[in-house]
């Protein structure tokens, strides 16, 4: 006999242990879901559900949970399920137990006795956690000392150490957390580790427990990580929808249009359409900022672009790979971890008096292209390198020289990344505040809005082209959002500063959201001429 | 073995016996003396060593190459037959570490001398590569890629403005490339899918389609059916033999067997970036010169 452990070829049969490893995921999957959703105030904390308290509820479950799993991990240990458990959880999993126990039992130690009585309780703590992991068989090693967590922390909920009246105030920050935060938080982490081992219990331990308890971790730090976004992006909409929409109407407005002077209905949108300041707006709203912004980024892509990808080709195709070439990379990254402050700095010091004597939108659109052309140079640099050297053989075989090589073959098979970059960057800079503050910035409230288009004027003599919308301050949307901010008092009745404040940085998210959109099609545009499908 | 029996095959054997021990020098004419034929000299190789930094790839190479027919280059990896047909095309100055010396004539014209044409010579003298490598484009693209670059033929947006667009001049020249490539009746309904949607065979004779585009005396093919399938394989065989009419095609390749099939004259590369035996295919298949050539051709080295 080989002491090689068969199962079962198939898999479908439903077995006591899976079934019970599925009500246990069933179980930690409805802790997880509403403490999220109380978090995002879908559920009341302190409103009742099916005739319980809602943290009630959920320590319930979280004790439910804990006493299933034990059954489940002493039920495989004792024979009475078929599993296929290894001889040891691993050392890993018993780190991790160790951690978490030894801070368990640091907290009670300190908690109960006082004094130095943290570090026995946390020695304690830690050994009892490891050993009760790493010693006995996997079955019981990876159930119980989570179990005995899970189960702890259902009891604390449940019984009202931590529950909506109380408040953690540690001595060391200065913040209170509420338990009405704490609970949610507590809940899903406990739900976490309440995945990984129900998921072991349900495939039976062994090779392909373990697969699948990292699996349903791995999914939900996913689902968790997408819950922190939209609660992110919801509460941004939640708070400057109703800014935004202030006199808002579908077919309110009259578009004239040109030439013909007939006026159609249109949408109305006065935050997106009016300017901020002024004594006749009866809705103050963002659109001088908006165009600010557009500006700046179209200013600063164009500076960046054709120069980064200009640097990327030469530094890929043309110089020699060595000494040089890798300073310029380590110099690039340098400057691309530069904070933009520092940038806005140089720009103010540097830019401001030869260029306009005071902030204004051109030193802006050329210390945000600063900052974008390390990042573009960097993409831009990877991309061309990554296209294959066969493309280049092919052509420089059939006799084509290198330059229409580089035009014809490498920069179109490298466009894609360079779009990439470019999509980044620009996600960068149309949120940036900080440089803007010293180069840019002009009225908090403006009451116009920039002209760029129709300021060029053109001379026969120096400087032959001038515009005077580019020599002036202006603001955009971040830089908006912060003075309307810091500003304390809005001038207009109808918003609070906060208000205006949300309403803009809706607005900025709409703005980069859109700059994304027309990057990732451009992107796909050039995908698609170089796939076949 | 008696001393009466020691000529022919039998003395030849027992010489270089003594060359595999490394006791003796053998001494093998591998230049272009013995063969029959009447035809022309198309390139010319003399005394041509190729380093790569301090390594010497290739030592003293010299051979004649005749025009239209198929010459193989075989022998085992690393032997430098790659490397001498990158030579010939002056591929190997891609390479900055590469350095050329001895000298190499097209058609009576030394290609390593100073002011040398390099979209000339690569015009003349196209190459094929062991991996399929079309340029992420449309077929048609592909084909007239060279031609455009070489302003052959004008394409384009300003060209259209000026009325002087050759869409007529291309569609004659990718039909003319893909027949010639044998490619033609596979995607003459598809000229504009991108090149890449193409089989492996057929990404293979597609760039030599594009090889031919620009209209070259010389096809230089580095092992060209070694990523392919048997069928690919033979169709690509019988496209070589078809070009052997009119171009002169110079091939490596690792097949004997193929070798054997499409070329006339054979040229074999020992370890070492030594030309070992320059002969007609038949004789360098069935009585060799040189022990360690049949030793090869046989299989029982390399």
């Amino acid at each position: 006999m080989s002491n090689v452990d068969r199962t079962a070829l198939v898999a479908g049969k439903r077995t006591v242990a899976s079934s019970l490893g599925s009500g246990l995921i069933a179980v930690a999957f409805v802790a997880f879901v509403s403490s999220w959703a109380t978090i995002f105030q879908w559920l009341d904390e302190t409103g009742a559900y099916l005739g319980f308290a809602l943290f009630d509820l959920l320590g319930g479950l979280l004790v439910v949970f804990a006493v299933g799993l034990a059954v489940a991990g002493l039920a495989s240990r004792y024979g009475y399920v078929t599993t296929t458990p290894s001889d040891t959880a691993g050392v890993p999993v018993a780190a991790v137990f160790g951690l978490i126990w030894a801070a368990v039992g640091g907290l009670a130690g300190a908690a109960y006795v006082g004094g130095p009585a943290w570090i026995v309780g946390a020695a304690l703590g830690g050994l009892a956690g490891a050993g009760t992991a790493v010693l006995p068989r996997e079955d019981v090693g990876s159930t119980l000392p989570a179990a005995a967590l899970i189960g702890l922390m259902g009891y604390v909920v449940l019984f009202g150490q931590i529950n909506t009246g109380w408040t953690w105030e540690p001595g060391w920050l200065s913040a209170a957390f509420p338990g009405s935060e704490v609970v949610p938080v507590l809940v899903i982490l406990a739900s976490l580790l309440a995945f990984w081992s129900g998921a072991k219990a349900k495939e039976g331990f062994g090779a392909q427990g373990r697969q699948a308890g990292v699996f349903y971790l791995i999914g939900m730090s996913i689902l968790s990580m997408l819950g922190v976004l939209g609660l992110l992006i919801l509460f941004i909409t939640w708070n400057g929808l109703d800014v935004m929409l202030t006199g808002a109407s579908l077919l309110g407005g009259e578009l004239v249009v040109p030439f013909v002077g007939l006026g159609v209905p249109f949408p109305e949108l006065p935050f997106v359409t009016n300017v901020t300041g002024g004594l006749f707006v009866e809705v103050p709203g963002v659109f001088p900022a908006i165009m600010g912004t557009l500006w700046l980024v179209l200013g600063a892509v164009a500076l960046a672009v054709p120069l980064g990808v200009g640097a990327a080709i030469f530094l890929s195709e043309y110089a020699e790979q060595g000494r040089i070439t890798q300073v310029v990379e380590v110099a690039t990254n340098g400057l691309w971890s530069t904070p933009s402050i520092v940038f806005g700095l140089f720009g103010m010091t540097f830019l401001v008096p030869r260029l306009s004597g005071g902030n204004s939108i051109v030193v802006g659109q050329l210390v945000l292209g600063f900052m974008l052309l390390p990042l573009v140079l960097i993409t831009s640099r990877e991309a061309i390198l990554a296209v294959p050297d066969e493309y280049r053989d092919a052509s420089a075989a059939l006799g084509v020289s290198r330059w229409e090589t580089i035009k014809s073959v490498v920069v179109p098979a490298a466009m894609p990344g360079v779009i990439t970059g470019v999509i980044i960057g620009v996600g960068r800079i149309a949120g940036e505040t900080a440089p803007l503050l010293l180069v840019f910035g002009g009225q908090p409230f403006p009451s116009s809005t920039p002209n760029v288009l129709s300021s060029f004027t053109f001379s026969l003599s120096p400087p032959f082209v001038t515009n005077e919308a580019l020599l002036q301050p202006a603001s955009a949307l971040p830089y908006q959002l912060y003075s309307s901010i810091t500003a304390g008092v809005f001038p207009k009745e109808i918003f609070s500063d906060t208000e205006f404040g949300w309403g803009t940085a809706l607005v900025l998210l709409l703005v980069v959201i859109g700059l994304y959109a027309i990057g990732i099609a451009s992107r796909l545009y050039f995908r698609r001429k170089l796939d076949y499908e | 073995m008696s001393e009466a029996k020691l000529d022919g095959p039998e003395a030849k054997r027992a010489a270089s016996t003594q060359t595999t021990s490394g006791e003796t020098d053998e001494h093998i004419e591998a230049a272009w003396t013995n063969y029959g034929t009447d035809q022309e000299t198309k390139l010319a190789v003399e005394d041509l060593d190729v380093y790569y930094g301090d390594e010497q790839a290739l030592r003293g190479i010299s051979m004649d190459i005749p025009a239209e027919s198929v010459t193989a280059l075989i022998g085992p990896s690393g032997c430098g037959k790659s490397t001498f047909l990158r030579s010939l095309n002056r591929m190997n100055d891609r390479i900055s570490s590469a350095r050329v010396e001895g000298s190499v004539t097209l058609d009576g014209e030394e290609i390593y001398q100073e002011g040398i044409n390099l979209v000339e010579l690569r015009k003349r003298v196209g190459m094929v590569f062991q991996h399929p490598n079309p340029f992420p484009k449309s077929i048609r693209d592909n084909v007239a890629y060279g031609p455009r670059k070489h302003g052959d033929i004008e394409r384009g947006l300003l060209a259209r403005l000026l009325g002087r667009d050759e869409k007529a001049a291309e569609d004659e020249l990718v039909e003319r490339s893909l027949k010639q490539a044998a490619l033609w009746n596979e995607v003459k309904d598809r000229l504009d899918d991108n090149a890449l949607g193409l089989s492996g065979g057929q990404q293979q004779r597609l760039c030599i389609g594009r090889c031919l585009a620009v209209d070259p005396d010389v096809i230089l093919m580095d092992e060209p059916a070694s990523a392919l399938d048997p069928i690919a394989t033979a169709k690509i065989e019988d496209l070589i033999e078809e070009l052997a009419e009119e171009y002169t095609v110079v091939i490596v390749t690792h097949n004997m067997q193929q070798a054997a099939r499409i070329s006339d004259q054979t040229a074999v590369f020992l370890t070492g970036g030594e030309l070992v035996e320059y002969d007609e295919t038949e004789k360098i298949f069935e009585n060799p010169e040189s022990q360690r050539v049949e030793d090869y051709v046989t299989g029982k080295f390399g």
